[in-house]
C-alpha cells in the first residue's frame, strides 16, 4: 500500500483544524496507523503551527503552505513547505524539559513521535522544506 | 472549543470541550485566568477534549504557574485519554496536579 496526498492550507492559526482533519481522513483509511493516528496528526499539526506562528509570527498573508503526505515501502513522510521566515535548524533546539515553561514543546513532541525530522536546502519555490518521517 | 464554567464556593469548575490548539488558546485563557485572578480554586474538567497540542499544554503550565503565585490551584479533573498522552509525553504528570 503507497500513497501521496496533497494539500494546501492558508496559513493562518484557524487552518490548524484543517491540517489535522486531512491528516485524520487520511490515516483512518489505512489501519497500519490505527494505534499511531493521534500521534502523527499531533506531530504533523504541530510542525503546521511552527509555520504559522514562527515562520509568519501569526501575521495575516496571502501566502499558503502545502503538505504532503507519503506512504512508500512501509515509510510515511509528512512534508510541509512554507515561504516564511527562513528556519535555521541549528537553532531549533528541544526544550529542556526541566524548565517547566508554556511554549517551546512542539518540537519536542514532533522528535518524540518521529523518526527524522530533516529541514531540505534544495527545494526550488519554496524558502523551507521540512520531512518529518517515520518507519512502519 | 466550547466551555462551561460553574462555581460552588471558592472552587469554580471549567467544563472544556473540543479541541484546543493554538487558535482557542486566548479563548481559554480568557476563561480560566481571571478564576485564577479572582483566588478561586479552579478545576479543569477535560473529560470532553478531545485532542490538546502544546499551545493547550502551554495553557495549563501558565494557569498551574499563575494559580501557584496566587497562593490557588488548578486542579485537572476526568483528563481525557488523549489529553493525558499529551501531559505524559510532555512529562507533566508530576508537575501539574492531576486529579
Amino acid at each position: 500500500m503507497n500513497f501521496e496526498e496533497t494539500q494546501n492550507f492558508k496559513i493562518e492559526s484557524a487552518s490548524l483544524r484543517e491540517v489535522r482533519v486531512f491528516a485524520r481522513e487520511l490515516f483512518k483509511k489505512n489501519s497500519i496507523f490505527e494505534n499511531h493516528t493521534d500521534d502523527l496528526v499531533l506531530a504533523l499539526a504541530e510542525a503546521a503551527q511552527n509555520i504559522v506562528k514562527h515562520g509568519y509570527n501569526n501575521e495575516p498573508t496571502e501566502d499558503e503552505m502545502k503538505i504532503i503526505i507519503k506512504f512508500n515501502n512501509n515509510v510515511l513522510s509528512m512534508e510541509l513547505m512554507d515561504k516564511g521566515k527562513p528556519v535555521v535548524p541549528s537553532n531549533i533546539k528541544p526544550r529542556d524539559l526541566d524548565d517547566i515553561k508554556a511554549g517551546g514543546l512542539g518540537t519536542f513532541f514532533i522528535g518524540q513521535i518521529m523518526d527524522e525530522v530533516v529541514f531540505k536546502t534544495t527545494k526550488v519555490n519554496w524558502v523551507n522544506h521540512l520531512i518529518l518521517t517515520k518507519a512502519f | 472549543m466550547t466551555y462551561k464554567v460553574t462555581e460552588e464556593g471558592n472552587i469554580a469548575t471549567v467544563f472544556l470541550n473540543g479541541e484546543i490548539d493554538m487558535d482557542v488558546t486566548e479563548k481559554a485563557k480568557e476563561v480560566i485566568m481571571p478564576l485564577i485572578e479572582a483566588k478561586k480554586e479552579v478545576h479543569l474538567n477535560l473529560k470532553d477534549v478531545e485532542y490538546m497540542d502544546s499551545s493547550g499544554i502551554s495553557v495549563l503550565i501558565e494557569s498551574h504557574q499563575q494559580a501557584t503565585e496566587l497562593g490557588t490551584k488548578v486542579i485537572l479533573k476526568e483528563i481525557s485519554k488523549s489529553v493525558l498522552k499529551v501531559i505524559m509525553m510532555a512529562k507533566l504528570e508530576q508537575i501539574l496536579n492531576l486529579d
